[in-house]
């Protein structure tokens, strides 16, 4: 298992330096001492075992964020772009179900990025966001954002 | 064929930061727009660096440039509730609109 972990840790971090020196051969040398120290880095500060992330779950997790960034991105251009900009922003209290760290840290940054959301404090389980248009579902869409991030975590159903 | 494909992706983008920074302008209070900011601009951003990878030399290069978005994603995404969170702590209320 760590031999599998060190292997493909290593390639992506080899993957990632040949993307940032755009294919060149002549900075090698640099490039595998950093290698080598990300590889150690990461799984001295990540060690393998650990609960990970499973691909299925991130694929869907990755199209479900890019289509409503994309959404949310095209609604709030329209709203600003309105003659009479016609907003009813509020703040939304919500209990979320995730396990505190990462999870909930994800679900707080990607609100922002959501379709009318934006998220402003989480204090233990209790998060507080402020919506755009408190007429749009924005709750339901929370919801369901949160259930892609459980499920991303294996966390919940 | 890729250059006009590249063109709409970049003229799309330009839209978007367009529209983003009308709604920095025209919005009311700090919360609405960080809306505005967040979530136009990265699509934008998007946008344009999806259009500059079609003009890329190399693979390399185009995927360089694609990495940026996540990267500014991330950040942007922690920096919208930073100040958002502090805004709140430090007692900005929201704007609500007037009831008629």
């Amino acid at each position: 298992m760590t031999v599998r972990a060190f292997a493909s840790r290593a390639a992506g971090f080899a993957l990632l330096w040949w993307v940032l020196s755009e294919g060149r051969l002549d900075g090698w040398l640099l490039g595998g001492v950093g290698v080598a120290a990300a590889t150690w880095a990461s799984l001295r500060l990540a060690p393998p075992g650990a609960r990970g992330v499973r691909a299925a779950p991130l694929l869907r997790f990755l199209g479900f964020f890019i289509w409503n960034s994309l959404r949310g991105g095209v609604q709030v251009a329209c709203m600003a772009l309105r003659p009479r900009p016609d907003l009813v922003p509020a703040l939304l209290e919500l209990e979320l179900a995730l396990p505190p760290g990462a999870a909930r840290v994800l679900m707080l940054n990607t609100l922002g990025l959501m379709p009318g959301t934006l998220g402003v404090d989480l204090d233990h389980a209790r998060l507080r966001l402020h919506v755009l248009d408190a007429r749009l579902p924005v709750a339901a869409e929370a919801r369901a954002l949160e259930a892609h991030i459980a499920r991303l975590f294996g966390a919940a159903p | 064929m890729i250059d006009l494909a590249s063109d709409a992706l970049l003229l799309v983008g330009a839209f978007f930061y367009f529209a983003g920074t009308v709604g920095l302008v025209r919005f009311p209070d700090v919360y609405t727009r960080l809306h505005a900011l967040a979530k136009a601009d990265n699509l934008g951003l998007g946008c344009v660096l999806a259009g500059l990878a079609l003009q890329a030399e190399s693979l390399a290069a185009a995927l360089k440039l694609l990495l940026i978005w996540p990267l500014v994603l991330a950040a942007s995404a922690a920096v919208s509730y930073a100040i958002a969170h502090r805004a709140e702590a430090l007692g900005v209320a929201p704007w609500r609109r007037e009831e008629k």
